[in-house]
This record gives structure tokens, sequence and C-alpha cells, in this order.
């Protein structure tokens, strides 16, 4: 500011100079508080609470609007059998998905580039020029691809929205012509596909409630079986691609892109062996059809030293990779009823349909209970000889029924009963009388410890889903003193009057022949990484020892005795020493006189060391007419006559496969099918050689030196130690002989009649056991028939003397 | 070296003195930043144009570097001549004025505004508003510095008409008329480009002045209030879709919302650190004119807090100095030249930075040294010169 020595004339001006410098001086302090300090209060006051207090929200919003965010599936791990079977794999698929506002945006961009803005002429002429893309042809040519209306297509490609799922879970093939025609309409952000995976069951329905399925209507999470159970070794973690886009929607790779890598599931393996899995599945459908079964049935194939499940079979089942469908021809026929039924409403039908997949969902021999029955014996039996209140040289006297408290307990075989009996016969003949007093012997402090012991009242922990609880009475009613404890003892003691899940029953069951020990099952072996490595692994865990080496050994014993000629004796098979337990089990309804009988066999072979323990049940055989003993094809409802009988063809199967070689004794050995070589064109001496090899005898005809003809013809099956004919030098005589009536013979008579005619025997059905009492049912060719001689004539035995 | 032919006169001693270091300083820096946030916020508008990268950064460079030549240049004149160029940068002022109204001279816009005189040959397109903002800080601080020399008029008061005239004298309301009328004529002229926010940018500092200078206070108290009566009414129509937008930009986020939210959007994932220098996302065609108005947002997304204070600091620290060097300047002319050109420039960076936050409605204000604009750029640098000018005759402190 101006300082100069002020004269007295312009003092005045000075004062008032002064003055106004003041007010310059004050004023334009007020502006440097106002604008250098006041101003910057609030803006600071403003950023901080945007880019700080807001920051997560804007930022959130920000980075929506900045990247596209796709999933990146996770290869779901597989499911693998014990044999390296892929039982459940993963594929890609596609959902297309739209994005109705980058479309518009699109023909804006068109519109901006190739659109004279004062002509609105199309420059065609442009450098890279292109038809508009349009609402119409895109979603006829999307309609046209997908299979879809494209009038749907349309209006979802008009929404205002930038996410429009057009169609989910489409196919590679389909989902790479999306992708053409991407390229060809430009039509890049505005329509675009995204990776799925689908699960894929190879072997369709096979092991089906023990695998499960995946829902993709729900994240593609395991719904049942193994796939729910193990969800997270299997699902692996899904990863993202977060790509930046521009204000444009053009994503930008290079300037930003993260990657977050998805982690495979682990592949699961199990113990299950899939040849014994479909084995079990053929048995159990060729049971239901044979013997008219209307509740369906169970096979549990197991490892008696391990508890390493190796078939779990369930009928109904149902296609893994179409569970929503219904193939179970019973069900299948269930559901048309209700739909033919006019009454039925549509609220009615679905709600039958509901059900009905539900019980094709289910596993039945998992979560639910039955009695029993007398395959319990076998631990009863075990648990006496333990205890020594019996011995083999104990003996029983059956007259057909036994008196409990003044109560009339019939045996299966009815007056007069088993009469007198060893302790074999009595489990031979799975006589209740005998086993009642059995219990009684064993007391029923001890029965129930035994009931404990054997795993009856816990669930056996399973590494499968929904394990059923076990009914027993607890142990105060069972042992306190009451009128009705020696009934429920005597019950007890042929397996009635109490339920226990097959998975106890089974595991239970090889405890008493495998040693004694109480295994606890299992359907997990390994899991692997998607490297293969392994990262868990089941190893057999002993839940207890129940009974002594020893005694499992005699039970195992008598228990080979119940198919060598016992109950079970159609589950016997030339050169396999099996042994077992029928059951015909009672159930609530059949005491109500309703005909529900569970018929079982449990086996095991071979019953000097057993490798495999099978458990099979046909819940509800339909007898001919309400009450009959007998289906309408003739066959004895019980546990011997159809349980056993499939248990043997299932047990050669198994033991085959299995790679067990078979032994046979002398006797069995006449019986074995064997294949006649063919020998036309050897000389006599190696002719003869050959077939005696192939263990036949041989007759020949002529003195040549050359084998001219033989019967039977090379490769006709007849049993070994039949007689083969060969012709040396000789034509074999073209006359024709008429089949013999063989039918009521046994089979000794029958081989001999038919001998006689020049014509074979070979025992047909799938239990080759031949007891005295055996005689043929029927033949397969009609008698008085005309036939060459060396023709086969297949019999089919029926032994109908024994009942349970 | 030239010899010397005469003394220096008293004022030409004066003007040779050392410039304020602090305020240059403060001055390159905020240029320097500015320049370098082109280059980042513009980058990708420039792709997307299909030109290069640096294209926008380069042009602001050039500009930048011609307006440090004449920052220091101006910093170097006797701002006393600008008493008597003042009228002359008035007039041009209202010249440019009336000519960007004339078809052909202004930009063709397809909304019809006439703010830009298009480039003619080497000049570079520019808006006249700029040039009258000069032109009226000139005029107004070499105007009001003589007020105290003035003699106070007498009117005849034996007519009415001097009575009511010397009245009005004594209420210190003639010697606003000059001012006024000036005031009112740009404010009109401007209304038909139309161009509120130019005009506030030239009515603030012009009000700085005339407050600094002594006008009665009760002068501001009714300007102030027949302003804002004036915008009340403004408000009514068109432009009150601008406060609706204001309270809430995601109810308009289709139409007027879109760049407010853009903003507001970059400046929140800034947070504290920011997401690193060039590493902005809004840029990227989502924030419209990121290199332009919204700068700041995308200083705010790239530097964080802490980076977008710092620039707040610097600014503060500039006006702060510059304020200073109007209390400390040599006469009256020397201060109020310097409170008009601190003020335009601390209005304008207030405005900016409450418009890219969303603390006022949005209008179109450039922030000093940043957004993207050669003229405008130059114009600030010499403006700054003259601020340097002024700052060069300060007396120094008497020794102790």
């Amino acid at each position: 500011m101006p300082r100069e020595r002020q004269r007295p004339e312009e003092q005045k001006k000075g004062t008032r100079d002064r003055r106004a410098n003041r007010t310059i001086l004050l004023r334009t302090l007020v502006l440097m508080a106002l604008f250098g300090i006041g101003a910057f209060i609030p803006l600071f006051g403003k950023l901080y609470a945007i880019q700080i207090t807001e920051h997560e929200n804007y930022q959130k919003r920000a980075i929506e609007q900045q990247t596209r965010d796709n999933a990146v599936s996770a290869s779901r791990g597989r499911i693998i059998d014990s044999g390296g079977t892929i039982l459940a794999t993963s594929g890609t698929v596609y959902d297309v998905i739209l994005s109705p506002t980058d479309f518009v945006k699109l023909q804006e961009r068109w519109d901006k580039a190739f659109t004279d803005s004062e002509t609105g002429r199309k420059k065609t002429e442009a450098k890279g020029y292109y038809d508009r893309p349009e609402l119409e042809q895109v979603a006829a040519a999307l309609g046209e691809i997908l299979g879809i209306d494209p009038e749907r297509a349309a209006s979802r490609l008009a929404k205002n929205s930038s996410y429009e799922v057009l169609a989910t879970r489409v196919e590679t093939e389909i989902a790479e012509e999306i992708q053409k025609l991407i390229s060809d309409m430009r039509l890049s952000n505005s329509v675009y596909t995204v990776p799925t995976t689908k699960r894929y069951y190879p072997k369709g329905s096979l092991a089906a409630q023990l695998i499960g399925w995946v829902n993709w209507r729900n994240d593609n999470k395991g719904a049942y079986g193994m796939e729910a159970l193990y969800e997270s070794e299997l699902a692996g973690e899904t990863g993202r691609v977060v790509t930046a886009r521009n204000g444009d929607g053009t994503e930008m790779k290079y300037s930003f892109q993260e990657y977050y890598e998805a982690t495979d599931g682990n592949d699961l393996h199990l113990t299950v062996d899939s040849t014994i899995q479909y084995y079990c599945e053929r048995i159990l459908e060729k049971g239901v059809e044979m013997f008219d079964v209307q509740n369906g049935g169970f096979v549990i194939a197991m490892d008696p030293k391990t508890g390493a499940i190796k078939a779990w079979a369930n009928s109904p089942d149902y296609d893994l990779n179409n569970p929503w469908a219904v193939t179970d021809p019973v069900l299948d026929e269930y559901l048309k009823t209700v739909q033919e039924d006019p009454s039925t409403t549509e609220e009615a039908y679905n709600k039958a349909v509901k059900e009905t997949l539900e019980r094709q969902w289910r596993n039945k021999a998992m979560n639910d209970s039955y009695e029993p029955g007398s395959t319990f014996k076998s631990m009863v039996l075990a648990a006496a000889l333990e205890e020594g209140v019996i011995s083999e040289s104990s003996t029983y006297y059956c007259p057909g029924y036994y008196m409990v408290d003044d109560t009339k307990i019939s045996c299966s075989k009815k007056e007069p009963g088993h009469l007198s009996q060893t302790l074999a016969q009595a489990v031979a003949n799975s006589c209740n009388p005998a086993f009642m007093m059995i219990g009684q012997a064993l007391g029923a402090e001890k029965f129930y410890n035994y009931l404990a012991d054997f795993g009856f009242l816990e669930k056996t922990g399973i590494d499968m889903q929904g394990e059923g609880n076990s009914i027993v009475w607890d142990r105060r009613t069972f042992t306190a003193a009451s009128t009705q404890q020696n009934t429920y003892l005597a019950t007890a003691s042929f397996g009635q009057g109490f339920q226990a899940t097959p998975i106890q029953l089974i595991t239970a069951a090889s405890a008493v022949i495998n040693g004694g020990h109480l295994m606890q099952p299992y359907v997990m072996d390994s899991i692997t990484d998607s490297q293969g490595n392994i990262i868990a692994q089941t190893e057999p865990t002993e839940v207890r020892q129940v009974i002594s080496e020893e005694t499992s050994e005699r039970c195992r014993a008598i228990l080979e005795g119940v198919v060598d000629g016992g109950t079970g004796k159609r589950a016997y098979v030339p050169g396999y020493r099996i042994g077992g337990k029928t059951g015909s089990s009672e159930t609530i309804e059949s005491r109500r006189g309703e005909d529900r009988t569970i018929v079982s066999f449990l086996g095991f072979a071979p019953a000097d060391d057993p490798q495999i323990v099978v458990l099979l049940a046909y819940d509800a055989p339909k007898p001919v007419t309400p009450g009959n003993n007998l289906t309408a094809k003739g066959y004895y409802i019980s546990g011997g006559n159809m349980a056993a009988l499939m248990a043997g063809e299932l047990m050669a199967d198994i033991l085959d496969h299995m790679g067990i070689e078979r032994n046979y004794s002398e006797s069995e050995r006449s019986l074995i099918d064997v294949t006649v070589p063919n020998l036309t064109g050897q000389t006599a001496q190696v002719g003869k050689e050959a077939a005696e090899n192939a263990g036949f005898t041989v007759r020949t005809v002529g003195e040549g030196d050359t084998v001219t003809a033989q019967i039977p013809v090379g490769g006709a099956v007849i049993p070994s130690g039949s007689q083969i004919v060969l012709y040396l030098g000789q034509e074999k005589p073209a006359d024709l002989v008429a089949v013999p009536d063989v039918r009521g013979r046994t089979a000794a008579q029958a081989q001999e009649i038919l001998g006689r005619y020049g014509l074979y025997l070979k025992v047909g059905g799938a239990s080759k056991y031949m007891s005295s009492n055996a005689i043929v049912a029927s033949q397969s060719i009609n008698v008085g028939l005309s036939v060459e001689r060396g023709t086969v004539v297949e019999c089919l035995f029926s032994d109908n003397t024994m009942t349970e | 070296m030239p010899r010397r032919t005469r003394d220096l006169t008293m004022s030409q001693q004066l003007a040779r003195g050392p410039i304020d270091l602090p305020f240059l300083m403060l001055v390159v820096m905020l240029a320097t930043i500015g320049v370098i946030m082109v280059f980042s916020a513009s980058f990708a508008t420039a792709v997307n144009e299909e030109r290069r990268a640096t294209y926008y950064f380069e042009r602001q460079a050039i500009f930048a570097v011609m307006g440090l030549v004449a920052m220091y240049i101006i910093s170097r004149i006797n701002y006393q001549h600008f008493r008597m160029m003042s009228l002359l940068v008035l007039g041009i002022s209202f010249l440019l004025l009336l000519l960007v109204l004339v078809p052909g001279v202004h930009t063709n816009r397809t909304d019809g505004v006439r703010r830009w005189i298009r480039s003619i040959g080497p000049i570079p397109s520019f808006q006249p508003s700029e040039v009258v903002k000069l032109g009226v800080v000139l005029f107004f601080s070499a105007r009001m510095s003589k007020r105290g020399s003035e003699k106070k008029r007498q009117y005849d008061t034996s007519v009415t008409l001097g009575q009511i005239a010397q009245k009005l004298e004594d209420w210190g309301f003639m010697e606003l008329v000059p001012y006024g009328v000036i005031l009112l004529a740009i404010a009109v002229l401007m209304y038909f480009e139309p161009h509120l926010s130019g005009t506030i940018l030239i009515l603030v500092p012009a009000a700085a002045i005339l407050f600094v200078g002594g006008v009665k206070l009760r002068w501001f108290a009714m300007g102030g209030a027949a302003a804002g009566g004036l915008l009340l009414l403004m408000l009514q129509g068109y432009q009150s879709k601008r406060i609706l937008v204001w309270k809430d930009p995601w109810a308009y986020s289709q139409d007027g919302g879109y760049q407010i939210i853009q903003s507001l959007y970059a400046i929140g994932s800034g947070g504290l650190f920011g997401v690193g220098f060039g590493q902005s996302r809004q840029k990227q065609l989502f924030l419209p004119e990121p290199e332009n108005d919204f700068i700041f947002s995308i200083v705010c997304e790239e530097l964080g807090l802490i980076g977008a204070g710092l620039i707040l600091l610097l600014f503060a620290l500039l006006i702060l100095r510059g304020y200073w060097i109007a209390l400390h300047a040599r006469d009256k002319f020397g201060s109020l030249l310097v409170v008009g050109i601190i003020t335009l420039m601390a209005v304008q960076v207030f405005l900016n930075i409450s418009v890219v936050t969303n603390l006022l409605p949005t209008t179109g204000i450039s922030l000093p040294f940043f957004s993207y604009g050669g003229t405008a750029l130059m114009i600030q640098l010499a403006e700054m010169g003259i601020v340097l000018s002024v700052s060069r005759q300060i007396p120094a402190p008497k020794q102790g």
C-alpha cells in the first residue's frame, strides 16, 4: 500500500484512504477466509462422505457395471466303481443368455456408424458395413437353432433387462451354432452362452438309489444317494471370470481380467462292483417278474471280511439320467390306472406322480426296516453256540408247534412236524419250535445282549443317506418278567416281533461267518482329487468281536447244510460251497390277514472261507388267490422256493465273476454241463482222448482210424459224465427217435430212460441240486416228438416236499 | 549486454522486484498435475474416437507450455499498464459476445447453444466468456481503485430529478450504475447464448471487487436477494429438472442423472487410496467427457481421498497465497485485480467440485488447470501472470 509522506492539505484525504485501506484489508480477509478455507470444508466433507463412508456402496455399483462376472463351473467329480467303471461323470452344456439392453445399444451403435445423420440413408459403402441386427431376425434365428417359438425369443429380447435366460442346458453342438450366429450377426454382449455342467450316468439305472443324482434345478447339487452324501467332495469350487467392460459393453480382456480358477470336484471310488451290481439287479428284476412281486425288493452284496458293499440293488428303480421319468413297469402301471380313472382329479394325479417318484427314488433297503424272519436264526444259532447252551449233538423234537405260556405257536411244517432232529437238521429245516427252545436255553438277558452285540440296536454307520432305525423292544420290556416276556423271546428266536434294517441284518450275518467280527459297512472306498492323488481312503473298521473264530466256523458248517439239502437247497450251485439261511417274514399286514410275505435268502460263499455275502429279498409275491400259498405261476411263497432259487443263480454269477474256482465233488461232476468238442476229422485216438479229457465217456462204432461222425454234434451242451458216441469210418444212423416221457421220474431214472433212446438229459433251471425227492416237472421237448439221436432234452425238476 | 540509455523510473524499478515464489510454485504444480491428469482421463476417450491415446494430452501440454510462457511474459509487465488496457479488453469482450451470436461465427451444436467462437485459422476455438471474465476484472479493478480519489458528484437539487439523483448519490447508488449497466449488458448478451454458469463466473468476481473496493454492504444484500430471486424464478422451468436430478440422480438415471451417477461411482470407488494412476475404469466410456468438467471425478477415482485432498490443499494454498498477495499489493488497483482473479478461480474450483460431487446441481463449469481446454488454460495461466506481476511490486518488509 502506498506509504507516502502526507502533506497537511492531504490529511483529510489520507484519513479517508486509511479508512478505505482498512476496508480493503478487512474485506479481503473475509474473502480469504470464505474462499480459501470455508469453501473447502464442505468439499472435503462431501468427498469424505463419498469416498470413505459410501465407498463400498459406490464401488459395488461401479464394479457391477464395469465388469461382466461369469461363473466357471467346476467339473464335478466322477463316481467310479471298484473296477474303474465310471458310474457318474459330468459334461459341459450351455445356457443361452440374452441382454436386451445391450442389444438396443448395439442397434444404436449401428445407427450412429452407418446412418447418415441428415438424410437417414444407410451408408452401405462405409468401411466395415454390415446389416443392422433386427430384433425379429435375431429372434427367428435363435428360435430355429434352439427349437423354440421365435415369438417367445422376440418377447424376451424386447424386455428392458440386461439378463434374460433364453435356454438352459443346451448341448455343445447347438451352443456352437449360437456362437456362429453371434459372430455372423455381430451380437456380442447381447447374446451369449454360459457353460454349465450336466451330469451323465453312463450305466443308466444301475445302482440308481445308491448313486443318486444331481438336481440341476437346484444348482446342480446332489439330491439323493452318494451324490448328495458326498456333495462337498464331488462338487468342487465354482470359479469366476471377471472381465472388465467399458461403457459400450465391450469387453476389455487385456486391461482387466481376473480369473478365479474353478477347483474340480474329487472322484469318488466306490466299493461297488458294477458287474455284481448288474447281476443283483438282473436277478431282482427276474424274481419280481417270476413271482409276481408287488412291493419290489432288494439285494445287498457285501464282502463279509471288510464290510465293503459290493452291490446295492433296489426294485423298483429308475433312470438316473432322467429321474423324473417313471420306468418301472409296476409303478408305470399304477400311474396309468390313476390317470385313466375318470374320477381322478388333476391334483390327485399330480399327487400320485409325486408319491411314485418319491417311491422310486427312495432307498428301500436303506431307509426301511422289516421283520427279518428265519434269516435271523443264524444269529440265534451263533449266540447259543458261543454261550455253549447248545451243541452239534443237541437234538430237538418238533411236533409241529411249540407251547409258550399256553399259546400254541406253530411250526412252518404243520403237525406232525419235523419230529426228532439234530441241531444241524433243525437249522436246515428252519424249525421254529427248535429255535424257540434254543432261545429259551439262551435266556432273555443273554439273547438281548447278543441282539445288542450283533448291532441290532444301533445304526451300522454306513456312509449312505438315510439309514433307518431298527424297531426293537427296549431291554427292560424284553427281559423283565411279564405275561408277554416269553412270547417276545420265543418270537424273537425265529426273527419275528421286531424289525431290523437289511444292512443291520447282513452286517450281523457277516459277523456270524467271518470269524465273529462285526464290521462297519461302507461304500466309499477312496476319494481322489482330479490329479488322481488319494485324499481319503476307507479302512475296514471292526466295531467289535461278537463271537469266537471257532463258533463262527461251526456256524458256517451248519449253515452250509441249509443249502446242502435244507430249506436253502435251491441256492445250491455245483462246485461252489454255499451256505445261508432262508427267510419268509411275516409282516404286520400278514398278521392282519393280508397277503404280504417278505421272502428272503441270506447266503454266503465259499462256505469255508466266505468272500461274499448276499441278502436277497422280495417283498410280497402275489398269491394266485388271496391267502393261497402258491403264485399264479405255481411257485410256493417261501424264502426257500423263491429267494434261494434266485440266490443260487446270483451266487454262481458273482462267484464266477470274482474268479473263485469251482471244486466239484464226485457226485456233482456228473451233473456239470460241458460243451461237446467237435471231433469229426480227428484220428480215433486223438478224438477219444479229447472227449475223455472233457469229462465224457466214449463209445466207438466202427473200425476206422478217423472220426467220421459223432453223437451228439460238437457244440452241444450236456452233463459231463454222459456218453459220447464216435463213429469211425461209418455214418451215424439217420433214424429219428420219439422222445419218451420222463416226467415224474427222478434224475437218475430220467437219465437212464433217455440214454436208451440215445438222448441226453440236461438239468434245466438255476438250481442244480438233485435231492432224491426231486422229480422232473417238465421237459423241453414234448413227448412223442421225433428227434435225431444225440438231442439234448432239458428237464426242469421240482421238489415241493419242502416248506419252512 | 545492451547499454542503458537512461535510468529506470520508480515504477520500472518496482516492477523489477522478485515474483512471489510460493504462488508461482503452486501454479506450476497444479498446472503440471492438471496436464498429467488430462492424459490419464482422456486416453480412453481418445482411443474410442480413434485418435492417438495422447491426442488430448499433447494438445493440453502445448497450451500449458504456451500458457506458462504467457504467464512469464505477463508477470514481467508492470501491471499499471493494465489500467489503460482494461477498457480495451472490455470493449473486445462486448464485441466477442455480440460476434458469438452471429451464425457462422459460433460452433454448430445440436442443442443450438452458442458459447464457442469456432476455430479460425491458427486461432483455436474459445469461449468469449473467458475473455469477458478478464475484461470485467480488469475494468472493475481499474475503476474501483480510483474510487477513493474521485470527488463526490454534486447534482442540481433545484429540480426533482436532481434531488433524487443526489439522494441516490448519497446512498452510494450512483457509483454503482456503470458497473451495473456493464454487468446487465453482459448478462443479457450471455442469456442469448445461453450461458448461466459463465454469467455466474463473471458476476461473482465482479461482486468481490466491488465488495473489497468498499461498496456499501446493503447493496450486496439487495443484489444477492435480487440474484436469488431471479435464480428461483428461472428454476421454475427448464432448470427445475436439474434440481430433481440433483436430489435423486438415480430416479433420472436414463435422462439427466447418468453423468452425475457415473461421477459418484468414480469418486466412490476411489476410496482412501484410489485405484491407482491410469487405472480408472469409469473413464472407459462410462463417465461422459472424463477429461473435461468431470476430470476431478477421475482424479478422485485414481488417487483416492488422499490424492484429491492434496489437490484441494494445493488449491486452498494457492487461493490463500493469492489473497495474501492482494493484501500486500502496492496499491488498490493491484489488490482489487488480484482479488478479482483469485475469487474467479476460487469460485470456479468450488463450483466444479461441488458439481462433480453432487453437492450442487449440475452446471458446466470447468476445473482450473485440470479440465481439458487449451484457451481456457492459457487464459487462466495469463491471469496467474497478472497476479505474479502484482506480487513483484510488493514492498519489501521493513528491516527490523
